[in-house]
């Protein structure tokens, strides 16, 4: 029987100080993804392994994994994509373990709740009615299913210990940002505040979203040059205290 | 994707080379030899062909340099492919990454913040190289058009595009706006944004095609000068 080579890692930090990669063989279906082999290892081999998913669909976000090192989602990696004899599968390594594959990714809603809420226009009538040309920047931020590989892949979050808060984050305030109806620039408590300036632009969190978002060039680029106007563009700065001066009298 | 780690060359070659870099390499390749050809080898003006490395605008190179090198897209390449941070997506490609200092664009480089204003002195530039296109033309006192002509347009018009697509670009006419078309701003459709955010997508690419139209401009040239290829004419007429 055709098999497909599975390597997974596994560690239950309550007993175990070090992981270990443990191999499995798996029969080979035409059309499978990972997360089809990580379920027959759960219900056939190894049912003590954790894993998280709900879908299978790419839509809930659940099942965010390093497969061969690249952040993925198990369910939408063919598992005929992968070259090489064995599959590698671990878990996200930017976030705590809490068993095996399953991390806990719960340090992120702390951070959305610091990104300044909603505030739309005094007196707008309702409905409100907003323009398609207007609402299509907003609506490519609001795809997101929040499996945080970007989080993950960021090697910022990754490798050092900064204030920047995170790709996901910047999309959040970016969808909030260029909502037509909102009032509030958030672009300088990115700068600031969310560490914003520790983003190199090297685009790999562009690369593994599941849902192509382009994250750099249209959330965190847009709002780097908004954090420009307020903070490093004397032009700009000139311009805006002017209406500013200009509002109040 | 695949992490340099999984192989036995793991020890031997340093990750950057098997990570496709050939964008960044091929920037610092062109940057030598442009130097050492506008030092060593000068290009006189040659048939009305002006050599893109020989206009005036030399004097305001520096500046230009800067412009790529704050640039979105060369920011990428330079920032994984010199400083390795990271050096690919792959997840434990370079493993001393948590070893090293980072400080991204607060400390030193901070200083990309102001690209937009290098972008201002390249959009200086750009009439330079349409010019030496219109000179090719004329120089004879007839209209004349080359195979040199085409290639000197198509290298002005990458160098537009490259300059046009920018993020910051983007930005300036209309990223920075939240409503175009809210009752206090009517129908303004922000047709420009559209267009730009289509060719910004392209950015990365465009900026490299445009980078190496200026060597093979150059070369061409100096093929012509040596004798090795003819400078076809396409058009002449008198005027």
């Amino acid at each position: 029987m055709d098999t497909v080579k599975v390597s997974v890692f596994r560690r239950d930090p309550a007993v175990e100080k070090e992981g270990k990669f443990v191999d499995y063989e798996v029969p080979r279906e035409d059309g499978m993804v990972v997360l089809d082999a990580m379920k027959y290892i759960e219900r056939h081999l190894d049912p003590s392994m954790s894993l998280r998913w709900n879908c299978s669909a790419g839509k809930c976000g659940s099942c965010s994994a390093e497969i061969n090192h690249k952040p993925s989602l198990m369910c939408k990696t063919r598992v005929d994509s992968l070259k090489g004899d064995k599959i590698k599968v671990a878990p996200m390594a930017a976030f705590p373990l809490i068993k095996d594959l399953v991390t806990d990714v719960s340090e992120n809603w702390a951070l959305l709740k610091k990104i300044p809420k909603f505030t739309p226009k005094e007196g707008l009538e309702k409905p409100w009615r907003i323009s398609q040309v207007d609402i299509e920047r907003s609506k490519e931020f609001k795809k997101c299913i929040e499996c945080f590989l970007c989080q993950d892949v960021c090697h910022v979050i990754r490798d050092h210990s900064t204030d920047y808060f995170g790709p996901r984050h910047v999309v959040k305030a970016a969808s909030l940002d260029m909502h037509p109806l909102d009032t509030l620039n958030r672009s300088e408590f990115m700068n600031k505040d969310a560490g914003l300036g520790y983003c190199n632009i090297t685009k790999c969190c562009s690369e593994v979203c599941p849902e192509e978002i382009h994250i750099t060039d249209n959330a965190i680029i847009p709002e780097k040059e908004r954090a420009v106007n307020i903070s490093y563009d004397p032009i700009a700065m000139f311009l805006r205290s002017r209406k500013q001066r200009r509002a109040k009298a | 994707m695949r992490a340099a780690s999984e192989t036995s060359l793991r020890h031997l070659i340093p990750p950057e080379f098997l990570e496709p870099n050939w964008r960044f390499w091929s920037f610092v390749m062109i940057s030598i030899l442009g130097t050492v050809l506008i030092l060593l080898y000068k290009v006189p003006v040659f048939d009305g062909l002006t050599d893109p490395f020989y206009t005036p605008t030399v004097l305001i190179l520096p500046l230009v340099v800067l412009f790529r090198l704050t640039c979105y897209a060369y920011r990428k390449d330079y920032h994984r492919h010199l400083f390795n941070h990271p050096n690919g997506c792959a997840t434990d490609v370079r493993l001393d990454s948590k070893k090293r200092g980072y400080s991204g664009e607060t400390g030193f480089f901070r200083v990309e913040n102001v690209h937009r204003y290098f972008m201002y002195t390249a959009w200086a530039i750009l009439p330079f190289f349409f010019y030496d296109v219109y000179v090719s033309i004329v120089y004879t006192g007839a209209i004349t058009v080359t195979l040199g002509t085409i290639i000197l347009a198509v290298n002005a018009v990458a160098v537009t595009t490259y300059t046009f697509s920018c993020h910051s670009v983007r930005h300036l006419i209309g990223g920075y706006k939240d409503c175009v078309n809210c009752p206090a701003n009517l129908n303004k459709k922000n047709s420009l944004y559209r267009l730009q955010s289509r060719l910004n997508g392209h950015h990365e690419a465009i900026a490299w095609t445009s980078l190496i139209m200026f060597v093979f401009v150059d070369l061409f040239i100096r093929g012509m000068i040596g004798g090795v290829i003819p400078n076809i004419v396409l058009i002449h007429s008198g005027l």
